[in-house]
């Protein structure tokens, strides 16, 4: 039977909801929603319903959030907890309605980018594990990743650096690459480190497209039919306790000269 | 992050506490002015008023939209801007900080709705420890009494409607109200709320409060911005 993390929400029935929730987790520019939008044609074409959802898409709070981002002035537990009202809205109107009628749900993103970003700012990390704690366990997260270095080309040649996704809130005296630099850095930290707690299947994210999308496609197969998990794309305990910076050279490998070919 | 805790800040906090119809806004007034005119910083701060939510706050109760969960949460949120951007500042600042409605309001109401006590609870541990908190108690027919002469109908999330509890208004408002009660009852030993009968006449209430006031700022003459 399906579980959260801790606490179940008022009328949530777990018994029922009999679908299949997966998770894209990754870093800002890491390639999710493209991976997404070639993952929902493939489901469809073996007969599986999708739903595919995504962080500030709630009809309650996704405007609201656009606009307080938009004056820069929000404080960072509002900010923690308006993306937390924007999760609960669409768990309980998208998500657990999907699972609920046999769907195979695709997230973009999970409590585990809004918990990431919480704890990089600074919030106590048992707080902030608290407040997701309603959240569905997924059947499978498979976790985007690239090293820093790899992602600064990504993002910078396909949309710019933006105020938030830069950390500028966090470091407002550097300058946008530096900060960018400094804060994407931090997540991928945390990503790492939550990789293990939360059983991640992590995925490099540094070759093509068609590469990634194969690995996903694998991974998803396996969830689907209720296989064990591919360990060749588990990655192993000690890389994922590298130190940051060794660890985006060792995703960045070969890489760095033929930047975003995939954009 | 600090967890809720007796602050260290120069100002006081003070807040009010209890069901609709104790008659604790009506309180709280007469002690903003009286804090005023004897010439301390005085800032009011009230319950679901953060300019950067109430948007959302406010169609998601047009709308009928919210759930136990994001009712729960939107109040969070917007009692965390006023937090982060008002009260601590304020009290940083040596102000003397007056709320209507405190994170007992949501313990109380979330709880009734079904929330997790203990989820509820740590979510608002970012809320700073009050001076003193108020509790106006009064029995629950006497607050339906003031309430339901006083206004044309109760709206739907405060009458808890969306609990389904019965499908009159006036009654549904009657159970929800009650079960609210019950939860402040508890919260009295819990957080150590100050109670005051709100049955007494309103003089004899304020008098209560002004005394306990002045007790807690006689430490900290320094509050005062006039002579």
């Amino acid at each position: 039977m399906r579980e959260t993390y801790s606490v179940a929400l008022p009328k949530m029935n777990l018994g029922e909801l009999t679908g299949r929730l997966i998770v894209i987790e990754g870093t800002d520019g890491v390639g999710r929603s493209t991976q997404i939008k070639l993952l929902r044609p493939w489901l469809e074409q073996q007969g599986h319903a999708v739903l595919d959802t995504g962080i500030k898409r709630s009809q309650l709070a996704g405007r609201g959030i656009q606009q307080a981002k938009e004056g820069h002035t929000l404080g960072r537990i509002t900010l923690s907890l308006f993306y937390a009202t924007d999760f609960a809205d669409r768990l309980e109107n998208e998500i657990a309605p999907a699972l609920r009628a046999g769907f195979v749900v695709l997230t973009d993103r999970y409590i585990y980018s809004l918990m990431a970003r919480a704890i990089v700012r600074g919030l106590d990390p048992a707080w902030v594990h608290n407040v997701h704690s309603f959240a569905l366990k997924p059947d499978a997260t498979f976790y985007l990743r690239v090293g820093v270095d790899d992602l600064i080309p990504r993002v910078v040649f396909s949309s710019g650096f933006d105020y938030w996704e830069s950390g500028m809130d966090l470091y407002p005296s550097e300058d946008m690459y530096e900060s960018f630099r400094k804060y994407q850095t931090a997540l991928l930290a945390q990503f790492d480190k939550m990789a293990q707690e939360y059983d991640f299947t992590v995925i490099d994210a540094s070759p093509d497209i068609r590469t990634v999308f194969e690995r996903l496609r694998a991974g998803i197969s396996r969830v689907l039919k209720g296989e064990p998990r591919e360990p060749l794309f588990a990655q192993p305990a000690t890389e994922v306790a590298v130190q940051a910076s060794d660890r985006s050279e060792a995703a960045g490998t070969g890489k760095t000269d033929q930047p975003a070919a995939e954009h | 992050m600090k967890r809720y805790g007796e602050h260290r800040f120069p100002g006081k906090l003070f807040v009010v506490e209890g069901i609709d119809g104790s008659g604790k806004s009506t309180q709280l007034m007469l002690l903003h002015q009286w804090l005023q005119s004897e010439g301390y910083g005085v800032v009011f701060s009230e319950w679901n008023s953060s300019p950067l939510v109430r948007e959302t706050t406010r169609r998601g109760k047009k709308k009928q939209m919210l759930t136990p969960a994001t009712f729960s949460l939107i109040h969070a949120t917007d009692f965390a801007d006023r937090m982060e951007h008002n009260i601590l500042p304020l009290l940083k600042a040596g102000a003397v900080v007056l709320c209507d409605r405190y994170i007992y309001t949501a313990f109380a109401r979330d709880v009734v709705r079904g929330m997790d006590r203990k989820w509820v609870r740590e979510l608002y541990s970012f809320a700073v420890k009050p001076t003193a908190a108020f509790y106006f108690r009064v029995p629950l027919e006497v607050a339906m009494k003031r309430i339901l002469e006083g206004r044309s109908g109760v709206k739907f999330y405060e009458a808890g409607m969306d609990l389904g509890l019965n499908e009159d208004p006036e009654q549904s408002f009657h159970i929800f109200q009650g079960k609210i009660l019950e939860e402040y009852e508890n919260m009295i030993a819990e957080f150590d709320l100050t109670t005051v009968d709100a049955t007494l006449p309103i003089e004899e209430q304020q008098g209560q409060m002004r005394q306990i006031v002045k007790a807690k700022l006689a430490q900290a003459k320094r509050l005062r911005v006039a002579p």
